[in-house]
């Protein structure tokens, strides 16, 4: 059972803080972020944990005189370290030691919250329980009662329903007294069956001396389950200790005939059960309207309709908020070209200053159609649950690329724009799924490369080559996803996923999220952006086209059998692929595209078009997503897929076109 | 009783689980998740082409996939 006692305290008094640092723990879906929201508004910044992958929301509140600094710390189940975001949570909970870990548990789902709590208190983080959403709770006929919890754990429990702002004062109060208290802190001992119990002290008495910054019990803990982390984190200090532990693993192992890591996981969901029955009761309810709905949209053909309109309609939102935008930027940004020029009187500076307006707009035309319904969608998809139905209905379907089902979203995503819907492959769960996600990700025709196909292809060439241009593209998906997954290093992980039930998403919650994962990036991409353009146009105004061009013929007419002008228009495509189609008639001096290339040279310059280099802000999620080295990997692998591609095309397709017609 | 993998089941079937026959990382995320030997399952819903399996257990919902489900060991009265 779980007790108490205070630990030696440091005597005297301790200076009163007027400055805390507060942690939000807990579980995916317990309403975790909407509690960071309500708590700090619209003083918050999302970022990364330094050389890690995973996102880190930090913010500040005051309360009544004291400032409350609020770190997010990531949605998960256990302390055990086998995934990035456990061990960030770990790390950080140990070396920075923030003055209270507030840990929010879902009311309805006690039990499976309070495992993980069970954890934090073996780890002897200075808790406070925020029992959130007692209003769900209490509609599926589970009520508990906060005094009897409090007294099982020995921790300050707070009822809650974030989403409505109740009990934020409670929590607060709470959360302040334990901060404050930090020296007279007792340390809850967590206790197990006596055959577990034995091999624990056991490990205790060896490792009593040993430094390794984690509270002794828990690191006996651990070592016992064979936690390979905590192992290596103490094999440093001592490598016999790790010796006597292995021992009393195999032991335990013997004795019950399971893992030591399945032992001690049952005994602490044994541990949390007795907890659960003292101080919950519930009143079992009738197959409600949620179930129906959940019956519905996940069973069948049905629901795959349904997700198929659900698609549509996002589609249809992205499309008519990106056209409406873009239509109105237009209009202002050849305004606003003429004004430019006109001021700066024409010359190099004019024309600099105004490939830094391009770029500008470039970011801007992005941020605005793209990324910011991207966010939203996103979001209201994660909230109310129907993300992970939609994982659930294409999971299988997502096998044939070596993904499993949480990797549908941002691909499908990727037909709006590549470059959100990198950053939504952070769901994918390790390193190896999200790398994996990402590239195929990059190869899925944006709505720029739809542009090229369609303003190309589709016009000149006929529809039907348009849409064979979409099935090849999903070939070389299918192709390289299967050839990725079989060559990547590591272990493919299949579908793990809690199935959230239906919700209506806050929207508050959502909407800024929305703003600040937008404003993050922008402030990273738009200065590279900016860079990137003022360094083509001073190509340009250095007289530098012609030379590149015919620098480049040995590819671009060598080899795709393309007018030596493509060379210069697919460097400028890489700013943004609707360019190249742009520049193309911009340099030819005629808008009819048929005079200036053949048909297959149409298919083949689309081709190359939708598979090289993804465009500039493409690049940038993809440094920030997975660092220099796996993007230029990339960036080789894709323009060598081009070429590939398209040289193979260029020798093909005439005689083909020919017989065909 | 017999021991089956707990992809052989259909939906509405229960069983206790056994073992997990996994790695290392697999089982430890299974058991945090509540799969745990000793504990009642119940399969809630499959889904087509080949799709994960939804189970209960422990009173939270979850969605494994086809082949994580072939190493859940069940044990299943008959």
């Amino acid at each position: 059972m779980v007790s108490g006692h205070p630990v030696h305290a440091s005597g005297g008094k301790a200076p009163l803080k007027t400055k805390l640092v507060m942690a939000l723990a807990g579980n995916c879906n317990v309403g975790k972020s909407v509690v960071f929201n309500q708590l700090t508004g619209l003083h918050q910044h999302i970022g990364n944990w330094p050389g890690k992958t995973v996102e880190k929301a930090e913010g500040t509140t005051n309360f009544e005189g004291t400032t409350v600094d609020v770190v997010d710390l990531p949605g998960i189940y256990s302390l055990s370290t086998y995934s990035i975001e456990e061990r960030v949570t770990l790390e950080y909970i140990m070396t920075d030691r923030p003055d209270v870990v507030v840990n929010v548990v879902d009311a309805s789902l006690l039990e499976r919250n309070l495992y993980f709590t069970i954890q934090l208190l073996e780890a002897e983080a200075p808790l406070v329980l925020a029992l959130n959403q007692v209003d769900e709770a209490q509609k599926k006929g589970i009520s508990t009662d906060t005094r009897k919890l409090e007294q099982q754990l020995s921790i300050p429990v707070v009822p809650m329903i974030a989403v409505r702002g109740i009990g934020f004062h409670e929590l607060m109060t709470a959360a302040r007294d334990t901060g404050l208290r930090k020296s007279e802190r007792k340390v809850i001992l967590v206790k197990y069956g006596p055959e577990v119990e034995t091999h624990v002290e056991a490990i205790v008495r060896t490792i009593e001396r040993i430094q390794t910054g984690l509270p002794t019990r828990f690191v006996a803990v651990r070592l016992l389950e064979g936690d390979e982390y905590v192992r290596q984190l103490v094999a440093r200090v001592n490598e016999e200790a790790i010796n006597v532990a292995d021992e009393h693993r195999r032991q335990l192992e013997e004795e019950h005939g399971h893992s030591a890591a399945s032992v001690i996981a049952s005994e602490r969901y044994e541990l949390v059960r007795k907890i659960v029955e003292a101080c919950q009761s519930v009143t079992p309810r009738k197959f409600g309207l949620e179930d129906r709905l959940d019956e519905v949209t996940t069973t069948g053909i049905l629901g795959y309709i349904i997700m198929a309109g659900v698609i549509a309609l996002m589609f249809t939102a992205v499309f008519i908020v990106g056209d409406g935008v873009a239509s109105m930027l237009g209009g202002s940004f050849s305004a606003l070209q003429q004004t430019v020029v006109q001021a700066l009187g024409g010359g190099v500076i004019a024309e600099l200053v105004w490939g830094a307006v391009e770029g500008l707009m470039a970011g801007i035309t992005l941020a605005l159609p793209y990324i910011i319904p991207f966010y939203v969608i996103m979001a209201v998809l994660e909230d109310s649950g129907y993300l992970a139905r939609m994982a659930f209905m294409m999971d299988g379907v997502m096998h044939t690329v070596g993904l499993h089902g949480k990797a549908f979203i941002p691909l499908v995503l990727g037909y709006g724009c590549n470059v959100p819907a990198c950053l939504g492959c952070r769901i994918m769960e390790t390193d190896r799924e999200r790398t994996l996600a990402v590239f195929l990700t990059t190869l899925i025709p944006c709505a720029g490369r739809t542009i090229v196909i369609l303003g190309l292809v589709g016009r000149y060439v006929g529809i039907e080559w348009a849409l064979g241009l979409y099935a090849l593209d999903l070939l070389v998906i299918l192709a390289l996803g299967r050839l990725a997954y079989k060559t990547l290093p590591g272990e493919p992980t299949g579908l793990i996923m809690e199935v959230p039930p239906y919700r209506v998403p806050h929207m508050s919650t959502v909407l800024k999220r929305t703003w600040f994962e937008t404003s993050s990036f922008i402030t990273m991409a738009l200065p590279l952006m900016v860079l990137g353009s003022v360094f083509l146009k001073g190509l340009e105004v250095a007289g530098m086209l012609g030379p590149i061009s015919s620098l480049l013929s040995p590819v671009s007419v060598g080899l795709l059998g393309l007018p030596s002008v493509a060379g210069v228009v697919l460097i400028f495509g890489v700013l943004r692929k609707e360019l190249t189609l742009i520049m193309l008639a911009a340099l030819s001096g005629t808008t009819n595209l048929s005079s200036v290339l053949t048909a297959s040279q149409m298919v083949v310059f689309s081709v190359v078009a939708m598979f090289y280099v993804p465009c500039l802000g493409t690049v940038v999620a993809l440094y920030k997503e997975l660092g220099w080295k796996k993007t230029l990997t990339m960036i080789v692998a894709e323009i060598t897929l081009a070429f590939a591609v398209g040289g193979l095309l260029s020798r093909v397709l005439p005689t083909l076109m020919a017989l065909l017609t | 009783m017999t021991i089956v993998p707990l992809s052989n089941l259909r939906p509405g079937d229960k069983a206790t689980i056994d073992s997990i026959e996994a790695g290392m990382g697999l089982t430890r995320r299974l058991l945090d998740l509540g799969v745990t030997p000793g504990e009642q399952v119940e399969v809630m819903r499959l889904a087509r082409f080949g799709g994960p399996f939804e189970i209960r257990v422990r009173g939270s919902e979850l969605s494994i996939g086809r082949g994580i489900a072939a190493k859940v060991l069940v044990r299943r009265e008959e």
